[in-house]
């Protein structure tokens, strides 16, 4: 079973990622290198194992340099090899069983399709995804974290994701002054294995920087290009210093910062304004380099990021509280927005810090970014997330104001937590096991668990069928916890994650990797899906079987089991029900009673387990479209298959009343109980461009007003096409003329083709 | 004491200064051919039908008290004669294909909803707007409205044709930010002719205001090709703004946006298949404007 499941999909890769420039039977050869390795070391210990493993990777997979590139770095990843994370290779000693079987596919000779079978074999046993799979998972209850798993109300999986690491530190110290470090600690503890092994590692960094130099100086003496010569000889120099000391200049820092995150395989990159601004003032004050070498180097590590392509990750942040020289950070910062308006890639997933001391120029400058059509930056509001940070992790203020949101947008504190999302629910799902009493239609399995449901005719008030939700809902958010703790115990037993060990505090100075006891916060969240779905449904229950009496809850069940099909008047009369985004004081309160159950009941399912934060996030991926492909109907009047509501949003079509009635109920929702949730709002281009002073004081005043974060997309034309074919689906599309009064959907259609066609576009 | 509104629409941008809500409430002394809200102009109840989401159920059929709905060879008709607009028909279409124009709500519900976005109104210098139809056929509700939005420190605007009784707007002014005060002919012969209201008694009541509070309107002329967009008409409006000692006129650039609706109230759209205009059409203006020492915008 485990093999077929592991042949799913990981993660979506929006872009694919270039193949690997070594010649096949040399890849095999270093797979099999590694699992060499891996085997002569299986009874050292794991940090020492990990240590050597890594050495067969590096710096082997370092790419050649291509043209154009500032920095060095470039990579490439094997179907077997070390990481922490899916969408980066894989995680611990991995084996990505789908890639290695194509991998096999490509050989002709029976005799190379043989050995890479030897090693498909001896991973199997060995793989920590497999392993979880097998040893843990249950394919009912808790799916495995991927596609496959998604029939389960639950998913879950091992990995380290969103590691943030202390970058700043990193440039303080330089190699060396780690070095210094770990063997000062390494005195009151010689026989620490762990020591030992970060030792190791930094002097394979140090390896790396030799050969990458080695290979630059090559590509240096082909060179004819005279600006590619200087940048190559700037990156020589550069590696030459950071091998071993701290980095002079902004250029070092960078190179510094980006190798490193390789090796540690990094894919969020911290608070970069803050770690690299003072070398950026200091190169500019002293005419190291003048502002549009700066900006160069701003725009390559932008595309090495995108290069990367790890889907949802990707982070970069500034801006904010607690930055060591704010003045000289801001000087990153609107280099990094000047990148951002011109480069528009996926990744990286630039973040906005904003706090009381975000300069009107860099507001503006994020706006105009916004404005041309850039989906970043991402815009996060320290004054309620910083509070939140400390209600949510139990930290104090200093502390909180490192939080920084990775991966799709939960929260960690950079250099000092683990915050990895490593279980989902699927909280439509839930509801809809409610009414059907355990029972899913979408593959005929029960799925209640110890759970023991009334019958739904004894149920006779609102309160009443929520505590059979709750009954399902709480088992539920306790298996999700469970699947936390234990992604951990899986993850420690043969890994230690050792470059992010090193800059992760307090592993050194307590002599231990980040999972053995090291991070100074053990944390992680659960990631919720079909938040909206169920609140609407939930509402729909309330109004039309107990305020109505229209309906009862057995037509619920009846019309979920069978999908709406021969309920179709049901449908109508749920599909007309107030909708949560729309600012309605009924149907927002149901939305707030059972975020707020969700939030509590996973928060202290965590905390009774011993970890040091546990929440609740609503975010942004593709997660919310490929669950709801596996769920069936929901009492929200959705049909099966049909995606689930993005992130912390109506469901696609609720919202009618526009975007400010939207913020108001995204307001409702308590900050200080989430570890990160997304807020999207969306806008026509020209209209958005037009409009912009008095949208950007919207913005203001619901932040203002306590909103802590706001993903903002502005269309083009060509989005703005399927308006055309199925308006009905775009009711929050403004219309908004002078003295005019109308909805989208309510328009005669050829008006609609105009209004898109011109109005949208020339205002009025 | 319940207002007629036919739509409280948040998030207005284009009607007066800042975020604004809408309330746009129904009955119309003037019958403007190119107008946009038709279904505002009576100050009874009409049923609006949406044939592009009917699904032919027939379900109003049987519920309609009157027997006003039939289909015939499968479209949708009604005897507007016969139909009280109880509502009847629109509470039980699943598709919401029928509609009535206006909800009777009172004035304490409509401002339950102003307050609603009363934080954006303040940090943009926003409010609310009073329009319609034309918000004085309402005028007792429309008093209390605005002296509710002021007791909540609300900024307040009325859009108005102008075509009420002078003593209306004198009650009203205490508590009113603004008027946008809409001027859609150069002289009370031709807004009569244009618009079937009483020309003679808009253009005095723009006087007198202008009088008293000049600095409180904003002229908002329609630009309609075939009616009033000529150089000559256009031109004579901005003089007029100029010899009031209005500083700030909006031309407001044609549009049929308006048109599925007479189709929906069973009317006929007398401006037919005219063009909508640019912004840009109107530039020549905006500029001629300016010269006069006029603050001019197109669009509102």
């Amino acid at each position: 079973m485990a093999k077929d499941a592991l042949h799913g999909v990981t993660n979506v890769e929006i872009k694919a990622k270039p193949p690997c420039a070594k010649p096949l039977v040399e890849q095999l050869e270093i797979m099999e290198e590694y699992t060499r390795t891996y085997k002569a070391f299986e009874s050292e210990p794991k940090d020492i194992r990990e240590a050597a493993c890594l050495r067969v990777l590096y710096p082997r997979l370092f790419r050649e340099i291509e043209p154009g590139d500032l920095f060095v770095g470039r990579f490439d990843t094997l179907p077997i090899g070390f990481g922490s994370v899916t969408s980066l290779g894989g995680v611990g000693h991995y084996c990505v069983f789908g890639k290695l079987s194509e991998f096999k596919e490509k050989f002709k000779e029976k005799q190379l399709q043989d050995r890479v079978s030897a090693l498909e074999d001896f991973w199997l046993k060995k793989d920590l995804r497999s392993r979880f799979l097998e040893e843990y998972l249950d394919e009912k209850l808790l799916g495995f974290f991927n596609e496959d798993g998604m029939a389960a109300p639950l998913i879950a999986g091992v990995r380290l994701s969103g590691m943030m690491l202390d970058y700043n530190k990193l440039v303080r110290l330089g190699i060396e002054g780690l070095e210094a470090e770990i063997r000062q600690y390494q005195k009151q503890a010689p026989d620490n294995s762990f020591y030992q092994a970060c030792l190791s590692c930094l002097e394979l960094f140090r390896e790396c920087c030799d050969t990458l130099k080695q290979q630059t100086i090559k590509t240096l003496e082909l060179s004819q290009d005279q600006q590619q010569k200087k940048d190559l000889t700037v990156i020589i120099e550069s590696l030459s210093v950071i091998r071993s000391q701290p980095p002079k200049t902004f250029h070092q820092a960078i190179q510094l910062v980006w190798l490193y995150a390789i090796l540690g395989g990094i894919i969020n990159y911290g608070r970069l304004d803050d770690v690299v601004g003072s070398f950026l003032k200091h190169d500019l004050e002293n005419g190291v380099i003048d502002e549009e070498t700066a900006y160069r180097y701003v725009k390559n590590l932008w595309w090495l990021i995108e290069n990367k392509r790890t889907t949802v990750n990707g982070r970069v942040i500034v801006g904010g509280r607690g930055r060591h020289n704010p003045k000289a950070a801001d000087l990153f910062v609107k280099l990094a927005l000047r990148v951002c308006k011109e480069c528009r890639y996926v990744e990286p997933q630039f973040t906005l810090r904003l706090y009381k001391d975000t300069s009107a120029e860099i507001f503006d400058m994020a706006m105009d970014c916004l404005a041309s059509g850039a989906t970043y930056p991402t815009l996060y509001n320290d004054e309620v997330n910083v509070p939140a940070v400390m209600a949510m992790m139990g930290v104090d203020e200093k502390t909180a104001e490192q939080y920084v949101p990775f991966g799709c947008g939960e929260f960690t504190l950079v250099g000092m937590a683990v915050g990895t999302p490593n279980v989902c629910l699927n909280v439509a799902k839930t509801l809809a096991l409610t009414l059907t009493q355990g029972y899913d239609p979408y593959d005929g399995v029960d799925k209640s668990g110890p759970v023991i449901f009334q019958p739904l005719e004894k149920l006779k008030t609102f309160e009443a069928f929520y505590g059979e939700y709750r009954k399902l809902h709480d088992y539920y958010c306790q298996l999700s916890a469970d699947a936390q703790i234990t992604s951990f115990k899986f993850q420690k037993q043969s890994v230690s994650y050792l470059f992010d060990s090193i800059l992760t505090n307090d592993c050194l100075s307590r002599g231990k990797a980040i999972l053995d006891g090291g991070v100074r916060y053990l944390g992680g969240c659960n990631e919720t899906y079909g938040n909206t779905n169920c609140a609407d449904g939930l509402y729909a229950i309330k109004k039309l079987v107990f305020e109505d009496h229209k309906y009862t809850l057995l037509d619920f069940k009846q019309a979920l089991l069978n999908d709406y099909v021969g309920y179709e008047a049901l449908q109508r009369d749920i599909l007309r029900c107030a909708k949560y985004g729309n600012d309605i004081k009924e149907v927002d309160e149901i939305a707030v009673q059972a975020y707020n159950d969700l939030t509590c009941c996973v928060k202290e399912a965590g905390r009774a387990r011993g970890l040091d934060f546990f929440g609740i996030v609503i975010i942004n991926n593709m997660a919310n479209t490929t669950w709801g492909n596996k769920t069936a109907a929901t009492p929200d009047g959705r049909k099966a298959h049909v995606y689930l509501a993005p992130s912390n949003n109506p469901q696609g079509g609720a919202d009618k009343n526009g975007p400010t009635a939207m913020l108001n109920s995204l307001l409702k929702l308590d900050p200080k109980q989430h570890l990160g949730a997304v807020q999207n709002i969306k806008f026509q281009k020209t209209f958005f461009q037009e409009n912009l002073d008095k949208i950007k004081l919207m913005f203001q005043t619901y932040f203002k007003n306590g909103g802590c974060q706001l993903m903002v997309t502005v269309i083009d034309s060509g989005a703005l096409q399927d308006a055309l074919v199925h308006p009905e689906k775009y009711p929050d599309l403004i219309v908004r003329v002078s003295g005019f009064s109308a909805v989208f959907v309510e328009l005669d259609r050829n008006v609609q083709t105009e209004l898109l066609s011109r109005t949208l576009y020339d205002g009025a | 004491m319940k207002l007629k509104v036919l739509n409280i629409q948040r998030f207005c941008l284009h009607d007066g200064p800042g975020i604004r809500t809408t309330v746009f409430l129904a009955g119309c002394p003037l019958r403007c051919p190119w107008c946009a809200n038709p279904e505002s102009q009576q100050s009874k109840n009409q049923l609006l039908y949406q044939k592009n989401k009917c699904v032919g159920c027939q379900t109003c059929v049987s519920v309609c008290p009157q027997k006003a709905i039939r289909f015939l060879n499968n479209r949708w008709q009604l005897d507007r004669a016969q139909c009280i607009c109880c509502g009847q028909c629109a509470a039980h279409c699943s598709s919401d294909a029928l509609r009535l124009s206006y909800k009777e709500l009172s004035v304490d519900e409509v401002m339950t909803v102003v307050l609603q976005d009363k934080n954006y109104y303040s940090d943009s210098s926003g409010g609310l707007t009073v329009s319609g139809g034309e918000p004085f056929v309402q005028f007792t509700g429309l008093l209390k409205l605005l002296k509710q939005a002021k007791e909540n420190q609300i900024h307040t605007a009325i859009e108005t044709t102008g075509d009420t009784k002078w003593q209306n707007i004198e009650a009203v002014l205490p508590f009113t930010d603004l008027f946008l005060f809409d001027l859609k002919a150069d002289s009370a012969k031709a807004i009569t002719e244009m618009s079937q209201g009483n020309g003679e008694r808009i253009l005095a009541n723009l006087n007198r205001l202008s009088r008293l509070f000049k600095e409180k309107i904003i002229l908002r002329v329609p630009c309609i090709p075939g009616y009033n967009f000529t150089s000559e008409s256009i031109e004579t409006m901005l003089g007029i703004a100029v010899s009031l000692g209005i500083a700030e006129v909006h031309l407001l650039p044609y549009h049929n946006l308006g048109k599925g609706k007479y189709e929906q109230l069973g009317l006929d759209y007398a401006l037919g298949d005219l063009s909508m205009l640019k912004k840009s059409d109107l530039q020549v203006y905006c500029e001629f404007g300016e010269r006069l020492g006029l603050k001019v915008q197109a669009g509102g």
